[in-house]
């Protein structure tokens, strides 16, 4: 462990529930979710089996951020989330441009936005393969905002030319654990002392037919119309899949001491982070959460955390049959041996703004972070009756108020890898 | 040793590059000055514009294959299979075995840039789909869903940290892990968080892996837009030539495994003694003592490397070569091949030359042409730059141990 501390400074979050990450908590804390019937764009028979999704709702975009360049600019869906968040976090945060100078950029964005059509425009009439005259003619009539003309790394270039950070830009991708990694390798940065701050979080969208299906195909998306939009139900019995969402959350993590000289007032800190492999399955979790158990482990470790000092676990809560198993699993390996562990908190946030795939573990950290600083913990919503093999205390239905000094906040990912962040409340004199 | 000072070697390396299956190929044609750029094959398009490509031939895919379970192969575009046999390589030469050895192990991944799936992969549902401007998207929802006309595993395919999870399940790593995306970048990220996490003493073993490939019409076509790669239908890369016309695409893997060099037998480590990087090159920071080599990416365009040079001249480095004419431009897998042949070229105290070199932007550079050249080399610089110009230094030292 380092005597250096790190702060998270700023919050930016867009999500179903709007734009800014006040509204995000105000929602959350009342139970609230934006999950609402959804059909790809492209299809008009009404015929997807997918009927439900956690869209960002444009109509909801506040003035302040009607003439942000990333809505006019060529850029995937994703990467306009990602930009928007990571502005909010900034300008939350207060830094201007000298002290932004130096700084990191940690993005995690996920697989490319793909558009069927524009793959149609490479294909030559006959079926032949395409001479380069044709491909060339057609790529020039390939949408600018999808990602066919879009390398992966370009939500982080367009963030770290906007903020004007020259520091690394580091593109990360590790799916669903994407933006949990993205937050702990700008945390293990600050430690170094490489850098003094990092914009570090995730953008995504999955939200299109070719994705959707691919998800929907392999089992892990929830084709279930019995609980209309109220089918996220994450630890539930009768949980079916995961419910994509859609958006974008970054935070501004600095040294404690770069924060204080500037006058920033922290809203938590960032104490730990561990990472794990299941090296099981690329499709599903390892049953009995092996990995994800060494994943929370290492980030105590890395914390000088004990179990028993855990308030609070920000659950990856897919709301999958599989994961939700082996995550409870995981919470009572590590967790299991303390008494505290019958008041332990797991809380997850997937039912109330879907799965946002790589960009999940950012809002979910924000989250964490506001219920260190607020000694509140929101609801899993649509948890009625649970899965007998899930058996913890899950805050069921409505937001809880309750002493939060330290929590994890846990992200997994597709191919088996495994993220958790340890965040603290903010106290003056350390922990 | 277990701090910031511990020195941090390179105990084992692989790769699967146009070159071959494995280092020695690599090698080989290194100080041959033999470039494995060749005429592109690919029954998606035809070009006269774009004629060749740093391939990876048929029989090199099919020796990786064999490192890859079956059962695990439908998850891996072929990028991901050489990356997983490069690693398998790199463990070789080693002498460690994940699992079994009670090594705490890392693994550090990055892939290529453009990862969205093959057009190929969407091509005949497309056809079918195909109405006169555009497709019937409801009947091709409808072929997807109910005929399965897309595979499934297609979104996998694509992830970008498919490379990390398939290695992590060939060689059973239930360790820390990270997965970067983009060329240099990437790889320097990797790297460094590989490096520290080996100092910091809490991994004993760091497996690093790169792999891409730009094999897509679409890829290639934006490499083109961007500049990146040359369409004037060149079959040669001449890096650092006054000739050079353009930049040609390759494809490949290559993984290292570091280690504490305090923790491997008393015999000579190359060592990665510093890293630096900046979104500008010309800001980027350099060692202040002279080198005596430098490996040194190049753009295959004659001014840019010209500009290039420039930067290498204030290295004050005694030789200069370059591994790009071999392989082509690499997108997941640069730096770890620069610092293959540069653990090749310092143990073998021998310079490879730069593959068809003749006519160098900078005649007052001491860029190495034409045969190997054997030299008393110590330490070596490597330095790579992206085409949006981040740029990325990394220092090797050969030491003995102390």
């Amino acid at each position: 462990m380092s005597a250096t501390r790190i702060v998270i400074t700023g919050m930016g979050a867009v999500t179903g529930f709007g734009f800014e990450w006040q509204t995000l908590w105000e929602k959350m804390l009342g139970a609230e979710h934006c999950v609402r019937p959804w059909q790809p764009q492209d299809l008009q028979d009404n015929e997807f089996p997918v009927r439900y999704a956690a869209p960002v709702d444009m109509t909801l975009l506040p003035g302040h951020l009607q003439n942000h360049p990333a809505w006019t600019l060529p850029l995937e869906k994703r990467s306009r989330f990602g930009w928007v968040a990571a502005s909010q976090a900034v300008a939350d945060s207060g830094l201007n441009p000298g002290q932004l100078r130096e700084a990191a950029v940690l993005c995690a964005s996920g697989a490319p936005q793909h558009m069927l059509a524009d793959m149609l425009l490479t294909q030559a009439p006959d079926g032949a393969a395409p001479d380069w005259q044709h491909l060339m003619a057609r790529a020039a009539e390939v949408s600018a905002e999808g990602s066919l003309r879009q390398a992966n790394d370009r939500l982080a270039r367009v963030i770290a030319d906007d903020l004007g950070c020259e520091g690394p830009v580091i593109n990360i991708s590790s799916a669903c654990a994407g933006a949990s990694q993205a937050i702990g390798n700008a945390f293990r940065m600050i430690r170094r002392g490489e850098v003094d701050v990092a914009v570090a979080g995730g953008a995504d969208s999955v939200l299109n037919l070719d994705t959707m299906a691919a998800l929907y195909l392999l089992g892990a998306a929830s084709g279930e119309q019995r609980w209309g939009a109220d089918l996220c139900r994450p630890f539930d019995r009768d949980r079916s899949g995961l419910i994509a969402g859609e958006g974008g959350g970054f935070v501004v993590l600095e040294s404690l001491e770069h924060a204080l000289a500037r006058g920033a007032t922290p809203y938590a800190e960032v104490l730990g982070y561990g990472s794990s492999l299941d090296a099981y399955k690329v499709t599903a979790p390892q049953p009995e959460g092996r990995g994800a158990a060494l994943a929370m482990q290492a980030a105590l470790d890395d914390a000088g955390l004990q179990p028993q000092q855990i308030d609070l676990i920000n659950a990856h809560g897919t709301s999958t049959p599989l994961n939700d198993v082996a995550e409870t699993l995981a919470i009572k390996q590590v967790f299991g041996r303390h008494k505290h562990f019958q008041t332990l908190a797991v809380s997850a946030n997937k039912s109330q703004f879907g799965h946002l795939i790589a960009a999940a573990g950012a809002p979910e950290c924000i989250v964490t972070a506001l219920a260190c600083l607020n000694d509140l913990v929101t609801p899993t919503v649509n948890l009625h009756e649970a899965d007998e093999r899930c058996d913890l205390d899950y805050c069921a239905g409505q937001a809880v108020s309750r002493r939060v000094d330290y929590a994890l906040s846990n992200s997994f990912g597709f191919g088996g890898l495994n993220t958790s962040l340890a965040l603290g409340k903010y106290r003056e004199h350390g922990q | 040793m277990t701090s910031a000072t511990a020195r941090i070697a390179i105990a084992g390396s692989g790769c699967v590059l146009p070159t071959g299956w494995g280092v020695e190929g690599f090698w080989s044609a290194a100080r041959e000055g033999r470039s494995a750029i060749a005429p592109l094959q690919t029954p998606l398009f035809h070009s006269e514009r774009i004629a060749a490509f740093g391939q990876i031939n048929d029989a090199t895919h099919q020796r990786s294959r064999q490192d890859v379970a079956q059962n695990l192969q439908r998850y891996c575009p072929p990028a991901v299979i050489w990356g997983v046999s490069a690693a398998r390589q790199a463990l070789a030469e080693a002498g460690v075995e994940p699992g079994r050895d009670g090594l705490r192990y890392g693994l550090y991944c990055c892939q290529g840039g453009y990862t969205h799936p093959s057009v190929a992969s969407y091509g005949e549902l497309l056809q079918e789909s195909r109405t006169d401007n555009a497709a019937d998207m409801n009947r091709l929802a409808r072929q997807v869903l109910q005929e399965r006309a897309l595979d499934p595993f297609l979104v996998l395919k694509s992830l970008s940290n498919g490379l990390l999870g398939v290695v992590s399940l060939a060689l059973k790593l239930e360790c820390e892990c990270n997965a970067y995306m983009q060329g240099v970048a990437g790889n320097l990220a990797a790297l460094r968080q590989a490096h520290s996490a080996l100092q910091s003493g809490r991994i004993d073993v760091a497996i690093v892996v790169g792999a891409g490939s730009e094999l897509d019409p679409l890829a290639l076509a934006a490499l083109a837009e961007a500049g990146v790669i040359g369409t004037d239908g060149s079959r040669q890369m001449l890096a650092f030539d006054r000739k050079g016309s353009g930049g040609i695409a390759g494809e490949g893997a290559a993984a290292l495994v570091l280690r504490r060099a305090a923790d491997l037998p008393p015999e000579p480590q190359t060592c990665l003694t510093a890293l630096f990087a900046h979104p500008r090159l010309d800001a980027l920071s350099l060692p202040d003592k002279q080198v005596d080599l430098l490996i040194s990416s190049a753009t295959g365009t004659a001014h840019k490397d010209a500009d290039l040079a420039r930067t290498l001249a204030r290295t004050g480095a005694a030789h200069i070569t370059s591994s790009t004419a071999l392989t082509g431009i690499l997108s997941g897998a640069p730096s770890l091949v620069d610092l293959i042949l540069a653990r090749q070229m310092l143990q073998a105290q021998s310079i490879a030359p730069i593959a068809g070199l003749t006519q160098p932007v900078d005649t007052h550079l001491p860029f190495v042409s034409g045969e190997p050249r054997d030299a008393v080399l110590h330490d070596c610089l490597v330095i790579n730059r992206d085409d949006n110009g981040f740029s990325a230094c990394y220092q090797l030292d050969l030491q003995a141990d102390d």
